[in-house]
């Protein structure tokens, strides 16, 4: 008892770490207010009763789930379900050819040792400092001379052709698993192929993963290549580009709430990937990062 | 895994020979461009256009590319663009200049009774029309809460600032944007013009232009004062902070809403300078209907352009969307002349200036130099700071 109550006295060192244990939770909850407050007023605008763009309070004086309801039947002015739809099939489809591109290419390099292996590697190396939308015209005029101009397709295309430039992550993880593992495989019988698809890919859960997450968002943010791309056809819109055809000045004092809705909504299937893949997500980053 | 990358590399060569159908030769295929609001509207008016002109088989495509942003999205491929397009008339010469428009020779008869001379004049470079005029609503002038101010208060800037302050209330303007500061200038004479390089020309830090540019900063300095974009107007309108404001037609329907029947609106008041009061000036813009100079069908196209701005269309227009017609006899209605903003957009009009020789150099020095003076920044004089915009536009 009496040890206990010593244990409790207070000490200049438990002062220290006291008072450092508060400034360093004193300073992060600072930062996680700074960075939350725009989501939760994201949020809050999407629940809003009242009109308009802009309001001087925080909390909405009415609540209501109008604004995502009138989202979805509302079509005639904005068809928020076939934006939302564009956009989910490009995501599909770009998020799959990425992923088995971004691992056939970082297997490539990790593994196999051919004469144009660092040129290669080179080469992608100073391609990727250029931004992408350097080149955002040129394809543009490519695509419209194969015909592609305004489709799903040329979406899918544009977000999935340059991602095995983005394999360094991945290449990084696969140097981590031991050759001898391929070696014997390869003695057994089994052909590089094989290695890849049966030993290896099960090996690889955290990377894979990772490749997905990223690639199934950037469909859902990019701006701009649609806007080249897809130009005055409406109905090819994807979200990113529609929600922002509701913030011209005729009609963002009457459609600003249901854009904060729109918002919100883009955000609910990139999330339930993430929470569905999460555990993986982590090891993949620093499993890559390791020796990346 | 494999099956499924077979499946997808087939689907997109699939996908990529089904393209290019071969269109028939006897159809005239014409593509439209307007607004994402106006898309019904206009789908409505191409039916009746068909209707009128069953002679001929038509296959006419709607594309949403609204009027702000039709020369940037025409530029960016004339060929793929529309072959009739709704455009703001600042873009005139920008579009004139790429030869993307006809001339407009067709269905002209009797323009200048339906038109007055500034609508023309602002469809047209030098004396040549290239486009069919279709709005007149593209301009500001002042709201105001009638329940309080009087129709007398809100002839006089000064007036209504005293009034505001000592009721603790604001009257809004943005003057931290070309668009709308220039209405002091342009009030006291100034004048935007373009050189015979082909560069923009501004005398906005002459003599008068100085007198302006004091007044703005007396303005803004004034407690009765508030600045800001659309947001705030609409804001502080809904929660009776903001007693009167210049802005659009854009807004009337929020602001009205708002207000109910203390709802008004009338000409830009006067403002005073050294040299006595002066009425405040402004942008007058147009919205035109213009044809692709590349179009395969030109008699078509300016055919259906002269009907989406024909006199009962432009009264659609007005009766759906509250635009502002362009055309006279629409613009002369009860209906027209008894909306409460364009009313004020009409009476603003006698002072207005065609946006048409504003280049794109203009806007934002302008739009630095009411920062500053919304920021208070007094460390250079006004003169000095006038000599800074006009060389930054100048150049």
């Amino acid at each position: 008892m009496k040890q206990v109550n010593e244990k409790k006295k207070w000490t200049p060192r438990r002062a220290r770490r006291l008072a450092s244990s508060i400034l360093g939770h004193g300073f992060l909850t600072v930062l996680s207010i700074v960075w939350l407050f725009p989501i939760a007023w994201l949020i809050m605008q999407s629940f809003r009763g009242e009109p308009g763009a802009f309001t001087k309070y925080f909390i909405p004086k009415t609540w209501t789930l109008d604004n995502y309801i009138r989202l979805f039947t509302e079509t005639h002015l904005f068809n928020f379900p076939r934006w939302f739809m564009n956009t989910l099939i490009v995501a599909i489809f770009s998020c799959l050819i990425t992923t088995i591109l971004t691992l056939l290419t970082s297997y490539a390099f990790s593994r196999l040792r051919f004469k144009a292996r660092k040129p290669m590697m080179n080469v992608i190396l100073i391609l990727g400092l250029f931004p992408g939308f350097m080149s955002m015209i040129a394809i543009y005029h490519i695509l419209k001379s194969v015909g592609l101009d305004q489709s799903l397709v040329a979406l899918v295309l544009v977000y999935s052709s340059g991602a095995m430039m983005g394999y360094y992550i991945a290449k990084g993880f696969f140097d981590t698993i031991p050759k001898s593992i391929d070696e014997a495989a390869l003695i057994d019988g089994a052909t590089k192929n094989q290695v890849f698809w049966h030993i290896i890919m099960p090996m690889s859960k955290p990377i894979v993963v990772y490749t997905i997450l990223t690639s199934f968002i950037a469909p859902w943010v990019d701006f701009i290549f649609v806007s080249v791309i897809m130009k005055d056809n409406y109905n090819m819109y994807t979200v990113a580009l529609g929600l922002y055809q509701m913030l011209t000045r005729e009609n963002i004092q009457q459609y600003f709430t249901e854009f904060c809705a729109g918002a919100v909504l883009i955000a609910i299937p990139i999330t339930l990937l993430f929470i569905k893949m999460q555990k993986y997500y982590v090891g993949g980053v620093t499993a890559g990062g390791a020796k990346g | 895994m494999k099956k499924l990358l077979s499946i997808l590399l087939v689907l997109l060569m699939a996908c990529s020979m089904m393209v290019g159908c071969s269109k028939e030769p006897t159809v005239v295929n014409l593509k439209v461009w307007g607004a994402q609001e106006d898309q019904e509207m206009l789908a409505g008016m191409i039916e009746e256009f068909k209707a009128a002109n069953a002679d001929k088989e038509w296959n006419i495509e709607l594309g949403v590319v609204g009027e702000p942003d039709a020369a940037k999205k025409y530029l960016e491929d004339p060929e793929a663009a529309a072959d009739v397009f709704a455009f703001a008339n600042d873009q005139l010469r920008d579009l004139v200049n790429a030869g993307g428009l006809y001339k407009v020779t067709r269905n002209t008869e009797n323009f200048s009774d339906i038109y007055a001379p500034g609508t023309i004049d602002a469809a047209s470079i030098d004396g040549t029309l290239y486009a069919y005029p279709m709005t007149a609503d593209n301009g500001y002038f002042m709201y105001y809460n009638s329940d309080f101010f009087t129709a007398d208060d809100v002839k006089d800037f000064d007036t209504m600032l005293d009034k505001a302050a000592a009721a603790g209330k604001k009257v809004f303007m943005d003057v931290s944007n070309g668009w709308y500061i220039a209405s002091f200038f342009l009030g006291n004479g100034g004048t935007l013009s373009i050189g015979a390089d082909g560069k923009q020309v501004c005398d906005f830090n002459n003599d008068k232009g100085v007198e302006a540019g004091e007044a703005i900063k007396a303005i803004t300095a004034h407690a009765g004062f508030v600045t800001g974009d659309d947001s705030i107007l609409i804001a502080g309108i809904q929660d009776g902070s903001i007693v009167a404001g210049v802005s659009g037609t854009w807004n009337a329907e929020s602001i009205s809403k708002a207000w109910g029947a203390a709802y008004a609106a009338t000409k830009l008041p006067e403002y005073t300078t050294a040299s006595g009061k002066v009425q405040m000036g402004s942008f007058a813009g147009y919205k035109l209907v213009g044809v692709n100079s590349q179009t395969k069908a030109p008699v078509e196209a300016m055919d259906l352009a002269a009907w989406l701005t024909n006199e009962a269309n432009q009264v659609v227009r007005f009766e759906k969307r509250a635009l502002g017609p362009a055309n006279v006899n629409a613009a002369n209605s009860d209906a027209v002349k008894a909306n409460v903003a364009l009313a004020a957009l009409a009476q603003q009009s006698a002072y207005a200036v065609s946006q048409k020789d504003v280049l794109g150099s203009y806007w934002t020095p302008a739009e630095a130099f009411g920062v500053a003076m919304e920021g208070k920044d007094y460390s250079k004089s006004v003169q000095e700071q006038l000599n800074d915009m006009v060389a930054q536009i100048q150049q």
